[in-house]
């Protein structure tokens, strides 16, 4: 087993957890499957997971307590020993742990080995279980045993994907809220009050006879009304949840040498980025990701964007441009050293106006007395956050217009539930659209069974979201919500 | 056990003369085998237990997809009818529901008649006690005199009879119908056989005196003229109309029932088996919900010969006299007579995971189950699951695969995928929500959908097939002429009002319109005749095709998708033991129900989308076919 695929087992999101309808997804392993499940690399301690019906016999296999004999150890007490091959040869000192099927993340019997960190003992260990006939684990394979198991549903699922690639404390939030179903909780309100409104309908529909409390279409439409607020406001959250998850997208663009990868190095606090005096020099683009008060930044310096140059740098602009217009934000460097950079800036505009963008004039350390009087004067016209990047000054400035920029973009944490993945979305939007056309149906005062097919598609919408199947819930909603019945 | 052997040979024996007892037998007689029905009372074929109506909501459209398919249901009903109403007219046709009250004597007497004309169809008065095998396969039954009748085919369609036992207060009585023996020795057999018998309730209203009741205090509810009858094919006559009353209880009513809870055995404990939520007793209505004040009561004629009435909405298992008593608080009732008291029956059945969607027995081949047997409740229910089983029978025996419908077809899909999916709570009704291809599950289009199956296994005479595909010709003409023939805004008038924007408009567009019934645009469509608007049945046909048009596609989309899962089809012998990453209870749910398909697999309660992603899994393993 090679190190490379062990690194994608923890990094890689599930890829089999998208619905049932998808028939790509390879088989589960009858068999048991390993992995190392910490990060791979030097490190104190690294753990490695057995997941499947044969975990344990492997354990026994390979352990040897450190006092007394392998009897059945008891689930969850931590074991001291050594772990040896199939020989009986000792490979590391190792602490192991034992969680039968049903009470394990995977559902299935599962055992965990805390080994010493560091390539060799690791690789040793996965080894030897190969070689006893478990099996190394596909990408996103615990999970989707999890999935499978009925341990968690499919938003919970994501949600665990969306932890390992987390790498903020603000995505860390979302997809743990995720994973604690709250998520899937506040679907299942939305839910609710869908099935609610269908009662109202079907029951009117399968018992005309009958005295049912009619909704009044008044009444009707507001409930409807209000299901559309919220199912539109959570489906409007994906914007934000999309930042939080994947991170907020900067680009730095601008005139070819304005400083674009100063200050890129600058944010990364090391020289990433090939600076010269010469303008051009980026050709390609650099992304990195940097961490700026707990949001998780993508920073891309971009070629510099002009008419001129030659074919190569030709290339780089349409990269850069490319690139620039998936990004979130653009941070546009000016040298404002330059005599017509206000000039410059002024036809740029034209262009930056339609995006949003902050304006960063640097070189500040070149423009002495008189013309950085004017050039501050200047400045303040176009809203100029002035910096310079051989000096550092202004940085902490700019950071912070930064960091409030992002925060504008996101939505309020604190208000719980927010939409991350796309495909969520897409269900959302899904039921969006036969709500409204509902809705419409019932504002024109169409037959009721037309209505009824709209929510029933939308609830369904929801429950292919949380991977939930369709029940009998609208007539049980039915029979105890109403008299009904001669 | 050797008794007097009676080979008469039969092909078919039904157990059972009710609504599925005889629409199991004409429908295998129609396949050209000859089927005998076991009944204790040869007068009794086809009797109405409990209200004297054919159809409804729900069950309507399972009456029009019986008479598709060939059936006695709907014929019988125009009949006998004395008052056909279509219910939910001012909803839209799919959900348009006909409903007919029939004289229950005149209904019988039909059947009885038809039945004893039919030359491959007997019927022998008897108990049947046992049922016989022989090498793992049923092999006919034995009945009370100890004679044995051989059978390569047994379908058994006992209803209520099936281990009966009536509660009229704390009175407990041995009995399929009020004064009628049960038949408790064939339920032991059915046990013997390893089946497993569960119990379930449900109960009939007070039959009252006509003549002692003031009509000039209930509202009146009369019938549609002409009426609308249920079939395609017969002869349109119908006895004299009669009329319907509504009224309601009231406050007194409310006081005695709720003072005597603990007298009715539904609350007393002395019966715990389960009843209809959908049709509870006076008593559950006034039990769980308190708030309601009053319930409404139809009072609907027995008959044209009778005065006697049935009080629909009264079902009650009270002992008599405060059934006496709380009758006479219903307004018009105040010096009504009881003629026959009012009771909860209980009754023995075999949840319906035992059966396949053929209705053919898992335990033993060549046995079939049809109607409350298998759980469900209704005439139309009934019917219709004796037809398919009668039909399947004879399929059996000639060695043929069996006629399954699926959702997207058939009420009669979703009924019987319902019950092999499903554990049985309550006895099982069909409603209109259970369908959720219900805009293209219509009453009108169900000889459309179900023609052909009828014309392959020869149920419907060929000649009435080659009139339908006249009538489906000359439809699919008056669509396509509505849709190319264009109104001028201007001679619409009111109507007009609503194209603002447009000078002309589509016929076609115009009968989308909402709040435009066809009555309204009929006077027009004649204008612009394309020789169609003679025949209001093909404009009708016309309309509704056109009407739905939109969303019948939008359905058909998701018919497909459903399609897709449903073709995944399961070996029936599949070892779901065997099969890893399965949660317990997924494998002891899809072991019990033996889903036929993975679409199928996935309706089971308590299997979670995961199961049926582990299953697929391992179906592909084996080579099943994906389509």
């Amino acid at each position: 087993m090679s190190y490379s695929s062990v690194r994608k087992t923890r990094t890689s999101r599930p890829r089999d957890c998208h619905g049932l309808q998808e028939t790509s997804s390879p088989p589960p392993s009858d068999d048991t499957i390993v992995a190392l499940i910490t990060p791979p690399g030097e490190g104190g301690v690294a753990a490695v997971r057995l997941a499947g019906a044969r975990s344990l016999t492997l354990l026994n296999r390979h352990f040897k307590p450190h006092r007394g004999r392998a009897v059945r150890p008891q689930p969850f007490l931590m074991r001291h020993g050594w772990f040896t091959d199939a020989d009986g040869s000792a490979i590391d000192e190792v602490l192991a742990v034992y969680m039968p099927a049903g009470s394990s993340y995977t559902g299935q019997e599962q055992v965990e080995i805390f080994c010493h960190g560091g390539d060799q003992s690791v690789r040793l260990i996965i080894d030897a279980l190969i070689h006893s006939g478990a099996h190394a684990a596909q990408p996103g394979e615990f999970t989707r045993l999890a999935f499978l198991s009925g341990r968690i549903d499919l938003s919970q699922a994501e949600a665990v994907a969306a932890i390992i690639a987390a790498n903020t404390n603000n995505s860390h939030t979302a997809a743990r809220e995720q994973l604690l179903g709250g998520y899937s909780e506040h679907i299942g309100t939305l839910r609710e009050h869908l099935v609610d409104v269908m009662a109202e309908i079907e029951a009117s529909i399968d018992y005309p006879e009958e005295e049912i409390p009619t909704a009044e279409r008044k009444a009707l439409l507001k409930g409807m009304s209000e299901l559309i607020g919220e199912v539109k406001d959570l489906a409007d959250t994906y914007r934000g949840g999309r930042i939080i998850r994947d991170g907020f997208k900067v680009a730095i663009a601008g005139r070819p040498n304005a400083g674009k990868s100063s200050l890129f190095n600058l944010l990364l606090r090391q020289q990433r980025a090939l600076v010269t005096p010469q303008p051009g020099t980026t050709r390609d683009y650099l992304s990195e990701w940097i961490d700026l008060y707990g949001y998780a930044v993508n920073i891309i310096d971009t070629a510099g964007l002009r008419t001129k140059g030659g074919h190569v740098e030709k290339i780089g602009q349409d990269a850069a441009m490319r690139v620039i217009s998936t990004c979130d934000l653009i941070v546009w460097m000016v040298d404002i050293s330059r005599k017509r950079w206000e000039h410059e800036l002024g036809r740029d505009m034209k262009w930056l106006a339609e995006r949003r963008n902050i304006l960063v004039g640097n070189k500040i350390d070149l423009t002495p007395g008189l013309a950085r009087k004017r050039a501050r004067i200047a400045a303040g016209r176009f809203n100029l956050v002035p910096v310079s990047c051989l000096t550092g000054r202004g940085v902490k400035r700019f950071k912070d217009e930064l960091s409030a920029a992002i925060r504008q973009n996101l939505p309020d944490l604190t208000s719980g539930v927010i939409v991350t993945e796309a495909r969520h979305r897409q269900k959302l939007k899904l039921a969006l659209g036969h709500l409204r056309k509902a809705r419409t149906n019932i504002r024109l005062g169409e037959s009721p069974e037309l209505t009824a097919f709209d929510l029933r598609i939308a609830v369904n919408a929801l429950d292919e979201l949380t991977g939930r199947v369709y029940t009998e819930d609208i007539l049980d909603k039915i029979f105890s919500r109403f008299c009904i019945g001669k | 056990m050797i008794g007097l052997v009676r080979n008469r040979d039969f092909d078919i024996l039904v157990v059972g003369g009710g609504h599925a007892g005889v629409e199991a037998a004409l429908a295998s007689a129609r396949m050209g085998r000859k089927a005998a029905i076991v009944t204790m009372d040869a007068d009794k074929l086809a009797l109405m237990s409990c209200n004297p109506a054919i159809g409804g909501i729900g069950k309507s459209q399972l009456v029009k997809e019986i008479d598709a398919l060939g059936g006695l249901m709907a014929e019988a009903a125009d009949a006998t009818g004395i008052q056909f109403r279509r219910l939910n007219l001012s909803r839209g046709p799919a959900v348009w529901s006909t409903r007919a009250q029939a004289d229950r004597i005149a209904y019988t007497r039909f059947v009885v008649d038809y039945v004893s004309r039919h030359r491959r169809v007997d019927v022998i008065e008897a108990e049947a006690t046992r049922i016989l095998t022989e090498r793992g396969h049923v092999a006919g039954v034995e009945l009370d005199s100890g004679e044995v009748i051989l059978a390569p085919a047994v379908i058994v369609a006992s209803g209520t009879f099936l281990g009966g036992l009536i509660h009229i207060g704390q009175k407990k009585i041995k009995a399929g119908r009020m004064g009628e023996k049960a038949a408790c020795r064939l339920s032991d057999s059915l046990r013997e056989l390893g089946f497993e018998v569960g119990r379930l309730k449900t109960g009939t209203p007070p039959r009252l005196d006509g003549d002692s009741i003031d009509w000039s205090l209930c509202a009146r509810q009369p019938g549609e003229e002409p009426p609308p009858f249920f079939s395609a094919r017969s002869p349109r006559r119908s006895l004299k109309q009669a009329t319907c009353h509504l009224t309601y209880t009231t406050d007194e009513t409310k006081a005695i029932v709720t003072a005597n809870f603990t007298r009715s055995p539904i609350f007393s404990g002395q019966i715990n088996s389960r009843g209809p939520r959908y049709c509870p007793s006076i008593e559950t209505k006034f039990h769980r919900f308190v708030d309601k004040e009053r319930h409404q009561i139809f009072l609907e004629p027995e008959g044209a010969g009778t005065s006697e009435i049935y009080p629909n909405g009264f079902s009650t298992a009270l002992p008599e006299d405060l059934q006496w008593e709380a009758i006479r608080t219903v307004v018009g009732l105040e010096r009504a007579r009881i003629t026959k008291p009012g009771y909860a029956i209980e009754y023995d059945f075999c949840p319906a995971y035992q059966i396949k969607p053929s209705l053919v027995t898992r335990r033993l081949p060549g046995l079939f189950f049809a109607g409350q047997i298998n759980g469900t409740s209704g005439y139309e229910e009934a019917a219709a699951q004796g037809l398919i089983a009668g039909v399947n029978a004879a399929l059996q025996i000639a060695d043929e695969p069996p006629l399954v419908f699926d959702r997207s077809e058939a009420y009669i899909g979703v009924m019987v995928d319902d019950l092999c999916t499903r554990s049985t709570t309550e006895p099982y009704r069909m409603f209109t929500s259970r369908a959720e291809y219900r805009l293209s599950l219509r009453e009108d289009n169900a000889r459309d959908r179900l023609n052909d199956y009828a014309r392959k296994y020869g149920l419907v005479p060929a000649e009435e097939c080659a009139e339908f595909a006249r009538l489906r010709e000359r439809t699919e003409a008056a669509v396509a002429h509505f849709a190319s023939t264009r109104i001028r805004i201007a001679e619409l008038g009111e109507l007009g009002r609503r194209f603002k924007r447009h000078t002309t408009v589509s016929l076609a567009n115009l009968l989308k319109q909402p709040n435009i019934s066809l009555d309204m645009a009929l006077p027009l469509l004649a204008r612009f005749d394309g020789g169609f608007s003679d025949d209001r049945q093909v404009v009708e046909r016309a309309a509704i095709i056109i009407r739905y048009s939109g969303y019948v596609d939008k359905q058909q989309r998701e018919i497909d998708k459903f399609k897709k899962m449903e073709r995944v089809r399961i070996p029936d012998d599949l070892d779901y033991d065997s099969l890893t990453g399965l949660k317990k209870e997924a494998i002891e749910k899809l072991a019990q129900y033996r889903p036929g398909s993975l679409g199928q697999a996935g309706r089971i309660e308590g299997v979670t989308p995961g199961d049926v992603a582990v299953l697929s899994v391992h179906l592909r393993k084996r080579g099943v076919a994906f389509p």
